[in-house]
């Protein structure tokens, strides 16, 4: 009822929907693009699946580009306002990791060593999963639904994993009698996917406080 | 008529500077557009003047009997303290400038209705206390209601921003049912208008004040005065037109920056921080204490010196 009074909310509450969703295909892509990837990186399919998620990494700038110009048109209040658009801010650097690391592999011509493909498989299927929780997290902040402070815990203990796996990674590669120029690369590329699973630990916690703060 | 023009410009200033407080903080932090704000200040004050006026216009009239002369005298002093006080920055009460205006001529007269004394100046006592108290009540059971709503982030701030109009207009409302009597009370005891004339044109001025030049008292006092959350806004807008509304129902005009005041450090109580600092309770009191005190000496100077023909009658 009413809904009608408040027309530019509406827009913005379902901007940030389909922004959870274009979120959603982007990480779909890049799962397919690494799978490509460490089967064979020359191929066309890896070409088509960053082409993919460089297109949804796009759309998301541009939705949140739509978002911030209904805010500066003084949609919700602000303390509301400010919220949304910090959380979208932080929301959207996984997007951009996301991007980054296919395109360090693309254009420095990685090839991921064999030795290190189980514990990369790990790392890109755990970040993922927590990319998965946190835009469950997001939809049940903004639904004020149960289950979204314990959604913090999950994230956490991924996170916590994935940061081993990443070192046990580094340890691997400056073990191992590769070029060092290479282990240079292979390091910079573990280190971008490390950075996944810690920025979707750190927007967690943001939602958590955001739900604590609502509460009065 | 034109002695009514000390009635409509304290009117005028008074919604100026008394509409920060009902929609200062929603304004300030841009929960609710100032034309709107403005819009609905001016409609509600009209409207709590016409039917809810009365009772306060008959308190203040009963105060003193004023012949047309002394009223205009009451006006003009009222105003230039309300006008001194700001210009010192001290949050001032436009009630108990014109009680103070009024004593100050009664005193001279030998015309002081003692009884009618002691409840406004006790009302003055409840209304910081009382704005304090149902702030504290309010926000605990608002609260329980709230964090049991099934609302969305979105349905929330609907909410928030709909309660604020809501509570807003009818914070008007009970500003224009309880201050009009100090804008024309005074030409009602003087016999020049009648309560109903007197609700109309006092009613009008504030709305006139509120919606030419509220707009930078609301932009800075909200501000100056404690940036709150949207739900202790919403609470401090609630108990305040809930505070002045119970003294309206008195008969007792009281200030709606008292009452502000008094619902803020409420919120303080609950959330057990300072919402108010040390300073501006200072200020707070010394101009509680200054206003009434100036406006008496303000109208007790120019009674003299108009009785000394230092100063041409003000009203013949």
């Amino acid at each position: 009822m009413f809904r009608f009074l408040f027309r530019k909310e509406s827009q913005v509450e379902s901007l940030i929907y389909d922004y959870l969703e274009n979120f959603h295909l982007t990480q779909e892509n890049f799962r397919k693009a690494i799978g490509a990837c460490i089967l064979n990186h020359h191929c066309e399919e890896f070409d088509f699946f960053i082409e993919q998620t460089h297109k949804y990494e796009s759309r998301a700038d541009d939705i949140i580009d739509e978002i911030n110009n209904l805010m500066y048109g003084k949609v919700l209040i602000p303390d509301s306002r400010g919220d949304i658009m910090n959380l979208l801010q932080a929301l959207d650097k996984i997007p951009q990791l996301l991007e980054r690391v296919l395109f360090i592999i693309k254009y420095q011509r990685i090839v991921i060593p064999e030795a290190l493909l189980p514990d990369v498989r790990d790392l890109v299927r755990i970040s993922l999963e927590s990319c998965d929780l946190l835009a469950k997290q997001v939809r049940l902040f903004l639904k004020k639904k149960t289950g979204a402070r314990a959604l913090v815990t999950t994230i956490d203990i991924n996170e916590s994993h994935c940061d081993h796996i990443e070192r046990q990674l580094i340890s691997t590669i400056f073990d191992s009698g590769m070029d060092p120029f290479l282990k240079l690369q292979l390091k910079d590329l573990v280190i971008n996917m490390g950075e996944i699973s810690d920025q979707t630990d750190r927007v967690s916690r943001q939602v958590n406080i955001l739900i604590m703060k609502r509460r009065v | 008529m034109l002695s009514l023009l000390g009635g409509v410009f304290l009117g005028w200033s008074l919604g100026a500077n008394d509409a920060s407080n009902i929609f200062g903080t929603a304004v300030s932090s841009k929960m609710i557009r100032f034309r709107t704000a403005a819009l609905l200040g001016a409609v509600f004050v009209i409207l709590g003047a016409l039917f809810s006026g009365q009772a306060g216009i008959e308190t203040l009239k009963g105060l003193t009997s004023f012949d047309l002369s002394q009223a205009v005298i009451s006006s003009v002093a009222a105003a230039l303290t309300v006008t001194l006080m700001t210009l010192l920055g001290l949050p001032v009460s436009t009630s108990q400038a014109v009680v103070g205006a009024i004593l100050g001529i009664g005193v001279l007269n030998n015309q002081l209705n003692f009884p009618g004394l002691g409840k406004v100046v006790l009302c003055w006592f409840g209304t910081p206390v009382g704005g304090a108290l149902i702030a504290v009540l309010l926000y605990r059971a608002m609260a329980v209601v709230y964090n049991r709503l099934p609302l969305t982030l979105f349905d929330s701030d609907r909410l928030l921003r709909a309660g604020l109009v809501v509570s807003g207009s009818y914070g008007a409302y009970a500003l224009g049912a309880n201050n009009v009597a100090n804008v024309t009370a005074v030409f009602v005891g003087a016999g020049m208008i009648t309560v109903s004339a007197a609700a109309l044109i006092g009613g009008g001025s504030i709305a006139l004040g509120i919606v030419t030049f509220s707009r930078p008292v609301m932009e800075t006092v909200g501000k100056r005065l404690v940036t709150l959350d949207p739900f202790s806004a919403l609470v401090v807008s609630l108990s305040l037109a809930l505070t002045i509304h119970f003294y309206t129902l008195m008969g007792v005009p009281v200030s709606s920056s008292q009452a502000v005041i008094g619902s803020v450090l409420g919120i303080g109580i609950v959330k057990g921080s300072n919402t108010v600092s040390q300073k501006t309770l200072k200020r707070i009191l010394l101009a509680w204490f200054l206003t009434p005190v100036v406006a008496c000496f303000i109208s007790l100077a120019i009674t003299v010196a108009s009785r000394l023909k230092y100063i041409s009658p003000l009203a013949s």
